[in-house]
């Protein structure tokens, strides 16, 4: 491509946009408004799966042991359990570890434990980690058959809830995903289609005089692209806006509400909003174009 | 220069609009085409520029076999023919400069081409003065010759009008009728359409007759030989 042609290509475009100021502006903020949706929407869902890993990541086995165990049983059921597939962490927790941690959690109703005295009826524990959610429940089985081993505990109905809620949450929201960018792509094909309309007779000119379709194409294409870009820009604002804003208030009054990081989080988010929007409005053009190519 | 071997137009509807159809026109000639409407001449037009396949028999064009013209050619087919439409088919939004100048810009011309050749033509036409002014300002005859301009700017072998002059006034229609005469005079070749009686009898070209989709006369010197 010449560049005197490029340059009459954009000025095409820009005078297009000009002239039909109002269409122009109708197709950008039908970009914005489908984009900044599709934001809100990436943002939920981005941080719902955020938060399904994280609640997943903590999905562990707790392994009571017999009180009578030796030292040297404890710790040959530690490294068998060490060695089973999945299992990435083994913590011990001595009884006495156990007491301070209950204490802790009753608070000021500690008071409840001087019955006691001394005694500590708590067994010794190991806490497991493991690689996979799935994992938890054949591990569980394993270590539950150990000599010595008293119950191996996990919240199998907890996290069966869990995976199911995850698992819809991750369909609903590509789904959700996909169903507003071709709602948004059926908008703009539908504005860009009205401008192009207007320009038939041009366009119809253009291939009488010899104009090959991709000449024709390429200011559309740029108009296109312009609007998107604009439209993207349009939505991504208010959105990081509201995201940073979002996240303040989260850290501040909701601290155990695992939200996704605004960096860089969001600039992956506004990145992929700009391409959505270039990519929708430069297809945009290429499929409303098509119809009236064929003279 | 145009060679229309038995060509046969059938549309989807079944109408067959050219019918066995075998012409020859050589270099630099210039032939009206006349017949009552329907005849199948617009058809014949849109045929020649391939906007429209022949559904059988083969016409060659500028030497090629549009039969055998694959899409992404047509284009640069068309760049090798010059179209004048009776409705002129100026870009409303562009100045008479840019209209003819358009016509260069297509086939990527460069910009000194551009500034030389459309002067060149607009010119011709006789309309270099109104070089800046707007379509909508013309006249039809100026308009017309505009188109004239743009048709011819890319130097065409051959140059196909469609009743050139059917929205125009007897005086303005001789004007134009000049203009392609001059044209044919270079060497271009002009196939033209026409239901315009005076200018076909006065100026004794070749006549080519169409009724019903078939040539019923071909002469060299001839007349209109319809009543208007």
């Amino acid at each position: 491509m010449k560049i005197s042609t490029a340059e009459y290509f954009i000025t095409e475009s820009l005078n297009s946009i000009r002239r039909n100021g109002l269409m122009s502006l109708a197709s950008l903020m039908t970009v914005a408004l489908s984009l900044l949706i599709l934001g809100v929407f990436i943002i939920l869902v981005m941080n719902l799966n955020h938060m399904a890993s994280v609640l997943e990541s903590q999905v562990q086995v707790t392994v009571y042991l017999q009180d009578t165990l030796k030292e040297v049983e404890v710790r040959e059921i530690g490294t068998r359990i060490t060695k089973l597939p999945g299992v990435t962490r083994v913590n011990f927790i001595a009884k006495e570890e156990a007491m301070n941690r209950f204490k802790q959690r009753l608070g000021e109703q500690q008071g409840l434990l001087a019955e006691l005295g001394e005694a500590n009826p708590l067994p010794n524990s190991f806490e497991v980690k493991l690689d996979r959610p799935e994992r938890v429940k054949p591990v569980a089985l394993a270590i539950a058959q150990l000599k010595g081993v008293e119950a191996a505990r996990y919240g199998q109905e907890v996290v069966e809830q869990l995976f199911s809620l995850t698992r819809m949450v991750r369909i609903f929201g590509v789904v959700l995903i996909l169903f507003l960018g071709l709602a948004a792509l059926f908008i703009i094909v539908n504005t860009i289609r009205l401008t192009v309309f207007a320009r038939r007779r041009e366009i119809g000119i253009m291939k009488y005089v010899g104009a090959t379709d991709w000449f024709i194409r390429w200011p559309f294409i740029i108009e296109g692209v312009l609007l998107g870009f604009l439209g993207a820009c349009i939505a991504v604002l208010p959105l990081t806006q509201f995201y940073s804003m979002l996240t303040g208030q989260v850290y501040e009054s909701l601290a155990f509400l695992p939200l996704l990081p605004k960096y860089p989080f969001m600039g992956y988010v506004n990145i992929f909003l700009l391409c959505a929007g270039i990519g929708i409005g430069a297809l945009g053009s290429v499929i409303s174009v098509k119809k009236f190519l064929k003279v | 220069m145009i060679h229309l071997n038995e060509v046969t137009k059938v549309f989807d509807d079944g109408f067959v609009a050219l019918s066995n159809v075998s012409l020859k026109i050589g270099k630099g000639e210039f032939a009206f085409v006349v017949g009552p409407s329907g005849a199948g001449k617009s058809t014949l037009i849109k045929l020649l520029f391939r906007e429209q396949l022949v559904s059988a028999g083969e016409i060659i064009v500028n030497g090629r076999n549009l039969t055998e013209l694959q899409p992404q050619e047509i284009p640069y087919f068309r760049r090798s023919l010059g179209i004048v439409f009776q409705d002129f088919r100026l870009l409303p939004d562009k100045n008479c400069y840019e209209n003819v100048a358009f016509a260069m810009r297509v086939i990527e011309a460069s910009r000194r081409d551009i500034q030389r050749r459309v002067k060149h033509v607009l010119d011709l036409v006789g309309l270099l003065p109104k070089a800046k002014i707007y379509p909508a300002q013309l006249s039809g005859g100026e308009q017309q010759r505009v188109a004239i301009a743009r048709a011819i700017v890319n130097n065409p072998a051959v140059l196909i009008a469609d009743e050139p002059t059917g929205n125009l006034d007897p005086e303005t229609t001789w004007e134009t009728m000049r203009i392609f005469e001059r044209i044919n005079q270079s060497g271009t070749t002009i196939l033209m359409v026409t239901h315009d009686k005076p200018i076909v009898d006065q100026m004794m070209k070749r006549v080519i007759a169409l009724e019903n989709g078939r040539i019923t006369r071909d002469e060299s010197k001839g007349v209109y030989g319809y009543e208007d």
